[in-house]
């Protein structure tokens, strides 16, 4: 009954919208002109695509656009496929390389840019963090791609002077994952110190005034003030890293596509692979709604667990 | 008795005060080697490119390039690749993408945040729900459209999906935010029409938000990947990010080309980026956006 009530009411106004008798109603569809076209945008390049996104994954798709209806087999060969979970695989262990690695980092130079007093200086540091930020992916993965050259790349000769012997970073098995989630650090630094250290600076100075009367150690500030304070920032920013690289693509497709031997093979590598390498869609689609489910919960998750939605 | 005192909390404080400038020099000390060492692959990046193809693979290695002066890479990789074209492309690329997410996002700002209409707050949670939506997720049917309208291949299907973001519409929501509703009713009584109130109020008084969205949109537009690789096929519509691609695609990659080319790339979003760093930063911790 009641919804029936707020139903009918929302028909009325948008019928008074749609053909105005006063002023009032005017200015309510001018309002709603403002915004239609963002909203048109926002429609056509996102939910409807991501709709057609889950109807394609229960469709067989020819190359040549003729379609059937599979139901839930792609869903099957997809999630059944060894070389997917090994792209899932790869993906969650880069994401354990580097998030971690971020936002302690971008922590710590942030607290460090807050304590140096001369502005100057702090500017000019600050701004040698945030400079990798506006790079794109695919030049720092390539520059990187340099100084991990296994014979004439500069990581090397520094590691031979604390005597570290050559390693083969990008061709190697094992420090291949290492090697790319240090370039999704290294872009990345800039933009979490930066929110961090706005944070820092919102932070009322008599909180720390009001612990040295109390005779609190630097720690002891650090733990029992900075750190719960800053709690909302730490937390969107693991989010957001945590989203950030899971879509990782740029940098792998730039230097290892995925080698060696699958071993950075991601995700959105794979997805990218079997929509336009092999023109598999409704495979692809399956990936897509895999990847868009996945985001979705990490969010959504994160939403429950601390009530408050990620002030972005 | 109350000297006493005064002195020996003053001494008390110098003492702290001395360790504490220990403590602040050793921040500063790793904040600053932090730096350093974050700045070092632009700066490896640009010694390399003044390299020839001897001397980078010189060993032991050497870390600066014999003539400081030696810009014949930059030549080259003009030469080897159609590279003015793909600045072009990138430029013309990100710069209708700028201007569209501006001119909607603005439009889009002000309707939200100066308007009641009857649904707004659910059109502007959907607005926020988008960004769950990765574009990896909705890029396969884009594809198909895009196939369909006959667009691929072309500057329309590069920027067709990048014409506004989310974040523009949060800038410009929370920059018109602050303008006081004195004003615009002050407008209507004098007569203006909403749309005349939007250009004559609004525009004037948010001149620095749509200039820092334009920067950051240009920014993220320049540095663009993952689409133009779906969309583009031919050599002479490519982007810059896939210029610096065709460097590597050989068995051997001549990284004093390639660091080059990836200089040329980098620098005039780095140039625009510096100088307009305090805004472009502002508005990225305002948002939080762009994951």
């Amino acid at each position: 009954m009641l919804r029936h009530q707020v139903f009918a009411t929302a028909m009325r106004q948008w019928f008074r919208i749609a053909f105005p008798r006063n002023y009032l109603d005017r200015r309510k569809r001018a309002g709603f002109l403002f915004v239609l076209p963002a909203l048109l945008f926002f429609g056509s390049v996102f939910l409807l695509p991501l709709a057609q996104s889950v109807t394609y994954s229960f469709y067989k798709i020819a190359p040549g656009g003729a379609k059937e209806f599979v139901g839930l087999r792609l869903y099957e060969k997809v999630l059944t496929d060894p070389t997917f979970w090994t792209a899932v695989g790869n993906t969650v262990q880069l994401l354990l390389f580097c998030v971690p690695t971020t936002v302690v980092l971008a922590l710590a130079v942030a607290l460090g840019l807050n304590r140096i007093a001369n502005l100057r200086w702090r500017n000019v540091w600050a701004s040698m963090y945030f400079l990798p930020f506006a790079t794109s992916l695919v030049a720092a993965a390539l520059i990187w791609q340099w100084i991990y050259d296994p014979i004439y790349g500069f990581l090397n000769y520094a590691l031979s002077f604390i005597g570290i012997a050559p390693k083969k970073w990008l061709q190697s098995l094992v420090e291949v994952r290492p090697a790319i989630a240090a370039v999704s650090v290294w872009v990345r630094i800039g933009f979490d110190t930066m929110i961090f250290l706005a944070a820092l600076q919102s932070i009322p100075q008599e909180y720390y005034e009001a612990a040295d009367m109390d005779g609190a150690s630097a720690v002891q500030r650090l733990r029992y003030i900075t750190l719960p304070l800053l709690n909302p920032q730490i937390i969107m920013v693991c989010i957001l890293e945590l989203i950030f690289n899971f879509k990782i693509f740029d940098q792998v497709y730039a230097t290892t596509q995925g080698g060696p031997a699958g071993e950075s093979q991601t995700i959105i590598m794979l997805l990218y692979d079997t929509a336009f390498k092999y023109f598999r869609f409704g495979d692809a689609s399956v990936m897509a709604v895999f990847v868009f489910v996945t985001l979705m919960l990490v969010t959504l998750l994160q939403w429950r667990l601390f009530r408050k939605p990620v002030e972005y | 008795m109350n000297s006493i005192a005064s002195a020996s909390a003053s001494s008390h404080q110098a003492g702290l005060g001395l360790k504490q400038v220990h403590v602040r020099w050793l921040i500063t000390l790793a904040v600053a080697c932090g730096a350093i060492i974050v700045f070092f692959p632009f700066f490896w990046m640009a010694v390399t490119s003044l390299k020839t193809a001897p001397e980078i693979q010189r060993v032991p290695l050497q870390i600066a390039p014999d003539h400081w002066l030696n810009f014949n890479n930059y030549f080259e990789v003009f030469k080897r690749e159609p590279f003015l074209r793909y600045l072009l492309n990138s430029t013309i690329v990100a710069s209708i993408s700028a201007v569209s997410s501006v001119v909607v996002s603005s439009l889009a700002g002000f309707g939200f945040a100066k308007y009641d209409f009857p649904g707004k707050n659910v059109f502007f949670l959907a607005v926020v729900g988008i960004l769950m939506v990765p574009f990896q997720s909705v890029v396969v049917p884009l594809y198909v459209w895009m196939n369909d309208l006959g667009l691929l291949d072309t500057y329309a299907g590069i920027v067709a999906p990048d014409l506004v973001s989310v974040f523009g519409v949060f800038l410009m929501r929370q920059a018109i935010e602050t303008i006081p509703n004195d004003y615009i009713d002050a407008a209507r009584i004098d007569g203006c029409s909403e749309l005349r109130i939007f250009w004559l109020v609004i525009l004037p008084s948010v001149k620095p938000a749509m200039a820092t969205l334009l920067i950051i949109k240009f920014m993220w537009s320049w540095n663009e990947f993952f689409w133009p690789m779906v969309v583009i096929s031919s050599p002479q519509m490519k982007v810059v990010t896939m210029g610096l691609i065709s460097f590597t695609n050989m068995y051997f990659i001549e990284y004093n080309l390639l660091t080059a080319a990836a200089v040329i790339s980098i620098l005039p979003i780095l140039l625009i980026f510096v100088t307009l760093q305090r805004w472009v930063v502002q508005a990225v911790v305002m948002s939080g956006l762009k994951g």
